[in-house]
């Protein structure tokens, strides 16, 4: 078998791609998580020791999106993460629109009851995440990182995060990520081949709780910094 | 008991099918569903109707050949259960009985409720087999195998191709089928010679008969009358992506 035919073309090969960028976008939340976190460090914390000019939550976290943006091997990594979402997204379109082929006729009377709503909606939830990413970026990416209009990015998150309805949307992107990363996390394992069965319900732990923790905490602190 | 009837009548696959309206009366709950359709089918001819064309052969759950989707689910309300082993006493006295054939793009109707399933046959002639010579039967002990991994091939060489997982899937994948056949035989010592060229034929047919990719949301396990697992699909994912990883072109 030709190999770029196995992996791009065929209906396995157009999975494990998802697999593939799937997985890594979810490295990146775990840093990106990593990041927010520090905006809810209470400031009592500060000065810490072991990092002098530090001396309060504004520094350290300007500090770390300074370091973000200057530090080069972040940048590749950047890029990568860049073209990993690119793909995911149209390796999701290409496979939906194959998907969309194959289907007969309507059934008239449909029975759902043998499967998650959300893994069978995994575009309908990866559109929201979409829509969300491209704002997000908008208000923060955007205005830091390239158009320099804002150099104090602290001030810009707690100035976002103030506007009601910004933080609504923040809430129901992570909500769909949520689900989004249920499904996945599964799925991703599954077209790869963890076939042992043991193995498999350890994975399906683990993305029910990955996503239910990594859904709070991305989900808390909009909240926490809105009354703050 | 008494039942009305909603069945999918088309003439075939080039005609526009519609849904036509039946009233069954004076059923017995120990009736098998397609004795129920016989019923039905023996007052149409008396009439002088044309009757319903559905697909049964065996009726003892072991042939494959029963299909039907009643009122959305593949064999019917019982899961893990052929059309043919479904009873009426799986219904309420007054249902409403919607009755649709399989649908996929890759099974044309034929009439009524008969598909044509004959695209799951093609993948089967494209590797489903081992080859070896043939004549006298071998001694049975020649090749030792765990009697794990024997049953497990088993559980795996169980499915009876029906198709319910297809006629299932949102994508309309065949996944289920294709990795009942590839599991099965990956996991036996005669199957393995083959293994990598078996899964990569099999994997390019699904494809080319028009079936769908899986996305894993686990619908044809809940239905298949076999009770043929979800993991034979990620063992064929696996089986997959180590004949990739072997490829030397």
């Amino acid at each position: 078998m030709a190999f770029k035919k196995g992996l791009f073309k065929t209906s396995i090969g157009r999975k494990n791609l998802m697999a593939f960028t799937g997985l890594f976008i979810i490295f990146f939340l775990i840093i990106h998580l990593i990041g927010n976190l520090i905006l809810i460090i209470p400031n009592s914390f500060f000065p810490i020791e072991f990092w002098n000019n530090v001396a309060n939550v504004h520094d350290m976290y300007n500090a770390y999106s300074h370091f973000l943006v200057h530090f080069w091997p972040v940048t590749i990594v950047a890029y990568i993460l860049y073209a990993a979402i690119i793909i995911h997204v149209i390796d999701a379109l290409l496979i939906t629109l194959k998907n969309k082929k194959t289907q007969g006729e309507k059934y008239i009377i449909a029975d759902n009851s043998t499967s998650s709503w959300y893994s069978r909606n995994m575009g309908v939830l990866g559109v929201f995440i979409g829509v969300f990413i491209v704002l997000h970026m908008a208000q923060f990416w955007l205005q830091y990182k390239i158009l320099k209009i804002e150099h104090d990015l602290y001030h810009l998150v707690i100035a976002t995060f103030k506007i009601w309805w910004y933080v609504l949307i923040y809430e129901i992107g992570i909500i769909a990520l949520g689900f989004h990363l249920v499904h996945g996390i599964e799925s991703a394992h599954r077209s790869l081949g963890v076939y042992h069965q043991k193995m498999m319900q350890i994975v399906q732990l683990i993305a029910l709780y990955f996503s239910l923790v990594m859904a709070i905490l991305f989900a808390i602190i909009p909240i926490i910094l809105y009354f703050k | 008991m008494k039942l009305t009837l909603k069945i999918w009548r088309q003439e075939n696959a080039k005609t526009k099918g519609k849904m036509v309206t039946y009233e069954m009366s004076d059923l017995s709950q120990d009736m098998s569903f397609l004795e129920m359709l016989d019923v039905l089918n023996q007052s149409l001819a008396i009439k002088g109707e044309r009757v319903i064309e559905f697909d049964h052969d065996c009726r003892e759950g072991i042939c494959g050949q029963c299909s039907l989707v009643i009122n959305g689910q593949a064999h019917g309300p019982e899961s893990h259960y052929t059309t043919c082993q479904t009873h009426l006493r799986s219904f309420k006295d007054g249902d409403t009985l919607y009755i649709e054939p399989f649908r996929a793009n890759s099974f044309p109707v034929i009439r009524d409720l008969k598909v044509d399933r004959s695209s799951m046959d093609k993948i089967i002639q494209a590797g489903g087999y081992i080859s070896s010579f043939t004549g006298m039967a071998p001694e049975a002990n020649a090749i030792p195998i765990h009697h794990d991994i024997a049953e497990s091939a088993f559980d795996s060489a169980a499915c009876i191709g029906c198709g319910a997982c297809v006629a299932t899937c949102k994508n309309s994948s065949a996944a289920l089928f294709v990795s009942a056949k590839i599991s099965h035989l990956a996991k036996l010592p005669q199957g393995k010679v083959e293994r990598e060229e078996r899964v990569q034929w099999m994997i390019n047919a699904h494809d080319e008969e028009g079936f769908g990719s899986c996305t894993n949301t686990g619908a044809c396990a809940m239905v298949c009358p076999q009770e043929v697992q979800l993991i034979d699909i990620t063992r064929m994912n696996f089986e997959y992506n180590r004949a990739l990883c072997h490829s030397k072109e």
